[in-house]
């Protein structure tokens, strides 16, 4: 029997940002997510604004996908009939407010090898703003140790895990950034890094003006947390964009599954809107109520 | 053959037996051999064996040798009682020494061997097995010892004595073997027990430096006094549960030391999960995290009113159908993002955390089921941050607490992240 995994502190844009899985290859051995700051999770500790949720499954045996927002992007949920406790508590929980949940992270790769990250709690909890805030701090205090240790081992090509161990580092840490670091076949993009941590710090001292020198536009998300939904408009053109989104849907969602979401991306493409924007879109359209997906792969109008 | 069977069959009978495996079966002399000691039940049926062990040095076992020859010295010699499927037996175990090292050896049908320390033996048949990293010789069914008549041997000075590391008690490990430790007595006690069927006083307390304390058991009387301080020489490390402790041996030096240092927060030595896995346990060790989970056996019990064990459906697995006293505990995971600890917590503990009384839970208990009471628990401490103070032990399943002291833990949120900012900024 294993000690229990450790439930890693990350956020949504660098849990989203992973690629890379490390399969178990033994019965009942664990498998994980690497992160490229070199986080290896199985485990993780998410807290944030639960902005949707739906129940996908019957009213015997639900299925809850939520969706959870931090500071940097969001989470995607995931709880089903091996998740007892969170799916009774998911029945309770009235959107939007604050949540706390711990579980496992589930990977799905699509045909074109991009990979989603999903996380199946196993406990989900309403929590107050404290509770939230600490986890923002935790969060980024965590990211910036990652970043750190990940940027000096960046300038040490020859180490192994013993020099990591030495630097001070976890097992856990050394294991999954060399591992990153070696596989990912790119340096981590510490700009996304960095910005999430100046997203965590402005969220926790707003009256503060701080500014670490990054641009918003460096994430494919809203950098601040909307409670009330349908007020992120954003850029005016979104709207035009929107129709053409919708109609794409209706024509690509040919079996009534929904419209593929590498097909929509390439259609999109065509007409000159980019996958970041499409993003963008089918969030806003998702917070309208006019899109759902009915798995991560596709996106249907309602 | 005919020595090995003895009386069981005659020359006769052998011959043709010998014949019938060889010239009309056609098998080879050695599966004849071996056949027919089978067959007849030699005397001694192992001693055919002996013909396909290796002889080897106790240097030179790798731990994997199945059938292997040993000549070696005791260096140290018990009986110990065991149960082994429910019935109780003698073993012999202790060290053998050669002059290439040491093992530790294990008879497990001893009969009516009696081995002496200091003593020559020829140890046939043995197997070996790695623990720990370290070999472990093994005499089966089919082990034999012999008296090595005039054989001596001279075991060379150990060599860890030369290597005995200074080492702060924060970071011993389970399994150190030589250490030098400085730290302040906060505690000493004699206890009389039993050692190798002879009484014996050992003194045992707790000793405490600067980044941690540690249980330690002195074998010989060195005359502590609570509030000494103390170089220890050679002392070794043993674990109990996954504790370390240090124990201070025939080889142990004791000397007084003048300097005056600080000694370990008096309370507890706050430590990462992290940090508590790679030490094996501790004493006093204080933690802060996160609850994210609570294990069944959680809110409110029954515990057997002869041995306060917990007991399920009113039935103690020690005395039976007893009629339970009511407790409350909690059964949870504490995870501070290093690693994650197990924790028992208390009754007035649990009260305090989860703001759930005694007779609240009782109450809730009576009106909607025992269940709740867990239910209503973990509601009120699942994703809250805590601190713990209490003995962490470890097992296959990772360390866990007995806790002492719990209480909330109250971050401030913006104190902190201005630390953050600034080192951020200083660094970009």
């Amino acid at each position: 029997m294993n000690p229990r995994e450790t439930a890693w502190r990350v956020f949504a844009t660098e849990l989203n940002s992973s690629s890379l899985e490390i399969k178990a290859t033994e019965e009942k051995s664990p498998s994980y997510v690497v992160t490229p700051l070199g986080a290896k999770v199985n485990r993780v500790l998410i807290a944030g604004v639960m902005t949707e949720k739906e129940n996908i499954g019957g009213d015997d045996e639900p299925m809850w996908k939520a969706r959870i927002q931090d500071v940097t992007g969001s989470f995607y949920v995931n709880v089903g009939r091996y998740q007892p406790e969170a799916s009774a508590a998911m029945a309770d929980i009235e959107i939007p407010c604050f949540v706390a949940a711990v579980g496992r992270v589930r990977t799905y790769t699509t045909d074109d090898q991009r990979v989603f990250v999903s996380v199946r709690p196993e406990h989900i909890v309403k929590v107050d703003e404290t509770v939230r805030n600490e986890w923002i701090l935790e969060t980024a205090k965590s990211t910036w140790r990652r970043l750190k240790n990940a940027k000096t081992v960046l300038g040490m090509p020859d180490a192994v895990e013993a020099d990591l161990l030495a630097m001070g580092m976890t097992q856990a840490e050394a294991n999954g950034l060399l591992y990153a670091l070696d596989n990912y076949g790119q340096m981590p993009d510490s700009a996304l890094y960095l910005k999430t941590i100046q997203s965590a710090l402005r969220m926790l001292m707003p009256e503060r003006d701080i500014d670490l020198g990054f641009p918003e536009d460096l994430s494919d998300e809203p950098d601040e947390i909307d409670l009330e939904p349908g007020t992120n408009g954003g850029p005016a053109n979104y709207g035009q964009m929107e129709d053409v989104i919708l109609n794409m849907l209706e024509e690509l969602d040919t079996d009534g599954k929904g419209a593929p979401r590498d097909e929509l991306e390439r259609r999109a493409e065509a007409e000159g809107i980019s996958s970041i924007e499409l993003e963008e879109i089918s969030n806003i359209l998702m917070d309208k109520g006019l899109v759902y997906e009915p798995n991560l792969r596709y996106l249907k109008r309602i | 053959m005919k020595r090995v069977l003895g009386n069981k069959i005659d020359e006769e009978q052998l011959i043709t037996e010998v014949n019938r495996y060889l010239n009309d079966y056609h098998v080879g002399i050695d599966a004849a051999k071996r056949g027919i000691i089978r067959k007849y039940g030699g005397a001694d049926s192992s001693s055919f064996v002996t013909a396909s062990s290796v002889v080897k040095k106790i240097g030179e076992l790798t731990g994997s040798e199945q059938n292997v020859d040993i000549v070696a010295k005791i260096v140290y010699v018990e009986n110990k009682d065991i149960t082994v499927k429910g019935l109780s037996k003698t073993i012999i175990s202790g060290i053998l020494g050669d002059e290439t090292g040491t093992a530790s050896f294990t008879i497990w049908e001893p009969g009516v061997t009696v081995l002496d320390k200091g003593s020559v033996y020829n140890f046939r048949n043995c197997y070996c097995k790695l623990w720990n990293e370290k070999v472990q010789i093994n005499l089966g069914n089919r082990g034999r010892v012999e008296a090595a008549a005039g054989v001596t041997m001279d075991l060379p000075e150990r060599s860890i004595s030369m290597s005995s590391s200074e080492c702060k008690i924060g970071s011993i490990k389970e399994g150190m073997g030589n250490v030098t430790v400085t730290g302040r007595i906060m505690s000493t006690e004699a206890r009389n027990v039993m050692v190798r069927g002879e009484p014996k006083t050992v003194y045992s307390g707790i000793i405490a430096d600067d980044t941690g304390k540690i249980q330690y058991s002195a074998w010989n009387d060195f005359s502590l006094k609570e509030g000494e301080t103390l170089c220890i020489k050679n002392a070794y490390i043993r674990a109990w549960k996954g504790i370390p402790q240090l124990n201070m041996g025939d080889r142990c030096e004791v000397s007084r030391v003048d300097s005056v240092f600080e000694v370990v927060n008096a309370d507890s030595s706050r430590k990462t999960v992290d940090e508590i896995t790679r030490i094996g346990g501790g004493l006093d060790i204080c933690v802060e995290g996160l609850i994210v989970d609570m294990k069944a056996g959680s809110g409110l019990i029954k515990r057997c009113p002869h041995c306060n064990r917990s007991i399920l459906n009113g039935v103690c697995t020690a005395h039976g159908q007893v009629e339970g006293t009511p407790d409350l505990r909690l059964k949870v995971v504490i995870d501070d993002g290093t690693g994650a600890l197990g924790a028992i917590i208390n009754r007035a503990d649990t009260e305090a955390l989860t703001g759930v009384t005694m007779k609240a839970a009782e109450g809730l208990a009576m009106a909607q089921g025992e269940g709740v009471v867990a239910r209503e628990m973990a509601s009120k401490v699942l994703m809250k941050r805590v601190r713990v103070t209490g003995n962490v032990m470890s097992d296959n399943f990772g360390p866990s607490m007995i806790v002492k002291g719990a209480s909330r833990v109250e971050v401030d949120v913006e104190s902190e992240a201005a630390k953050l900012l600034d080192e951020v900024e200083a660094s970009i």
